[in-house]
């Protein structure tokens, strides 16, 4: 396999973890959701130095990738594309902010430091609860909820294609990339030369293919109203999960629980 | 019904690709068209389909095929593409089948009965729940067959239904189809696939049709089929003419 066909594979691997059964993968998709968004902006919304409130909110997630028996691992594995990027975003702080914060001992740590290491976490948090959401959630089933939670037919279904076209744009990458290997044995990477007809060629092709598969759909009847996975009604169990998740992060959020709890050791 | 009169069309200007092309198809009947690489099979497919247009009408039940109509027409008939990797787009071959029944208004309950019956008939249940990316060319045939067979059509169109199949495949499929009372229209370079499943042939040549009659008769034809870069098909291949 090739790394595009590797890629490929895991994002087909993704719908399979999300069609497995567990507590998280029987909820409602719209509590799923809906708690997730919330999760994400309790996150982002502390200040850029309060590494102190945010390190409680590592609990939520860490806890349903047990509920949900996926493991961790497998997230950070799927991620380790990503995350080093989001990770470079706060890099250049310590830089920047060089003020003394706090001292360990006496070790002065910069303004920069914390700032940086808040916004890794930060983004490390928010990727690990979208992860959660795909995995416990298959594609059809969240569009279905968006479509109950009144979100635009046109934005829903466009969301259902891109998931999908992503798919093929990666298969005939794999398969370009391959042939291209095939001929050129030996070179690391695609030669510089290459690199526009290769891209332009990747285009056409994913775009003839879109369009195929497009015409495959309008041919089974396919009218912009999709038929979504038939999810079940919003139950007590659902509703007291997603009450039971927004009172976890407001709590979170407005009682220092880290401090009361160094207070109780330090003191 | 399907028909064709005097269709011309082009992809690109001063490039024909089908040139006054009429033929008439009735109800029940079992026609293959073939034709070297490139002669257009493809092309009448999607302009029976409302997929491409051109000059000239083409109509299915009286119907002619234009924007207004495509609803009504689509619904009657079942294309299985070239391509089975273009033709499935649901993550597993379970939902791509049940993917035109909801559409078409059946209850869920229907479609999955449906979906079972075609499965069982062709063998594949065990691909039920298997996903699209994780199988291989031919079982990816197989459920795309499947797929459109899930859809109850009045027609059924094929585009190269045996290519990548193995034999045992490929006989399940020959059994299929000939067990389909629809009207069937099928493109194949497997001559001997459309000698066990047509009664009439449409030989399709430089854009025109080189030859319309009965199966056995045009496939038996050494001088026509060469003239038209075609060979017999193997079984007949040993015969003296
Ligand atoms: N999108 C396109 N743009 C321009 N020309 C095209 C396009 N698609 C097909 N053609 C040309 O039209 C002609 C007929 O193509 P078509 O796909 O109908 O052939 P076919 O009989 O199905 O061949 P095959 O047996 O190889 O499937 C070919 O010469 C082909 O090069
Ligand atoms: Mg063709």
């Amino acid at each position: 396999m090739n790394k595009m066909e590797k890629a490929l594979h895991e994002l087909g691997e993704m719908d399979e973890l999300a069609a497995r059964s567990s507590p998280i993968h029987r909820l409602h998709p719209a509590a799923k959701l809906l708690s997730t968004i919330a999760y994400i902006i309790v996150v982002v919304s502390y200040h850029k130095y309060d590494l102190n409130g945010l390190i409680p909110h590592c609990l939520w997630p860490i806890l349903l990738f047990q509920v949900s028996g996926i493991e961790l691992r497998t997230c950070f594995y799927k991620l380790r594309i990503v995350l080093p990027l989001v990770m470079a975003v706060g890099l250049f702080n310590p830089l920047f902010d060089r003020a003394p914060l706090l001292y360990l001992g006496n070790v002065a740590v910069s303004g920069g430091v914390v700032s940086m290491l808040t916004l890794m976490l930060k983004g490390v948090l928010c990727l690990m609860a979208s992860f959660l959401l795909m995995a416990t959630t298959p594609i059809d089933a969240l569009c279905a909820a968006l479509r109950r939670l009144h979100v635009p037919a046109m934005l829903v279904t466009l969301l259902l294609l891109t998931y999908r076209y992503v798919g093929v744009m990666t298969e005939e990458l794999a398969i370009m990339t391959d042939a291209y290997h095939l001929r050129a044995p030996g070179q690391k990477g695609i030669h510089v030369s290459a690199w526009g007809s290769f891209l332009g060629q990747l285009l056409l092709r994913s775009m003839d293919r879109a369009q195929e598969l497009y015409s495959s759909m309008m041919l089974r009847g396919y009218h912009e109203h999709f038929h979504y996975a038939d999810i079940p009604r919003f139950s007590l169990r659902d509703g007291l999960y997603l009450l039971g998740c927004l009172a976890f992060f407001l709590l979170l959020r407005l009682v220092p629980v880290a401090q009361l709890l160094g207070g109780l050791f330090v003191r | 019904m399907i028909a064709f009169e005097h269709v011309s069309f082009a992809y690109e200007k001063g490039r024909p690709v089908l040139n006054d092309i009429s033929f008439r198809i009735e109800d029940g009947e079992a026609v293959g068209l073939i034709g070297a690489n490139g002669a257009g099979k493809s092309t009448i497919m999607k302009l029976l389909l409302g997929l491409l247009s051109g000059e000239g009408k083409i109509t299915v039940d009286g119907d002619e095929v234009k924007k207004e109509n495509l609803a009504k027409i689509r619904r009657k008939l079942g294309f299985v593409l070239q391509n089975s990797d273009n033709q499935m787009f649901m993550p597993t071959v379970y939902e791509d089948m049940i993917f035109a029944p909801l559409n078409y208004g059946m209850s869920r309950e229907e479609a999955d009965r449906r979906v079972d019956e075609v499965l069982d008939r062709l063998g594949l249940q065990e691909l039920k729940h298997r996903h699209n990316h994780k199988i291989s060319g031919g079982e990816k045939r197989m459920a795309a067959i499947a797929t459109i067979l899930a859809m109850d059509p009045a027609a059924v169109l094929m585009d190269e239904p045996s290519a990548a199949l193995d034999p045992y495949n490929r006989r399940i499929v020959i059994n299929t189809i000939r067990d389909l009372k629809q009207l069937k229209l099928i493109t194949s370079h497997d001559l001997d696939m459309i000698l066990d499943t047509c009664d009439r042939v449409i030989l399709l040549s430089g854009g025109r049709i080189a030859a319309d009659g009965q199966a056995d008769v045009i496939l038996h034809d050494r001088a026509l089929l060469e003239a038209n870069r075609m060979e017999l098909p193997f079984r007949f291949a040993g015969e003296k003419q």
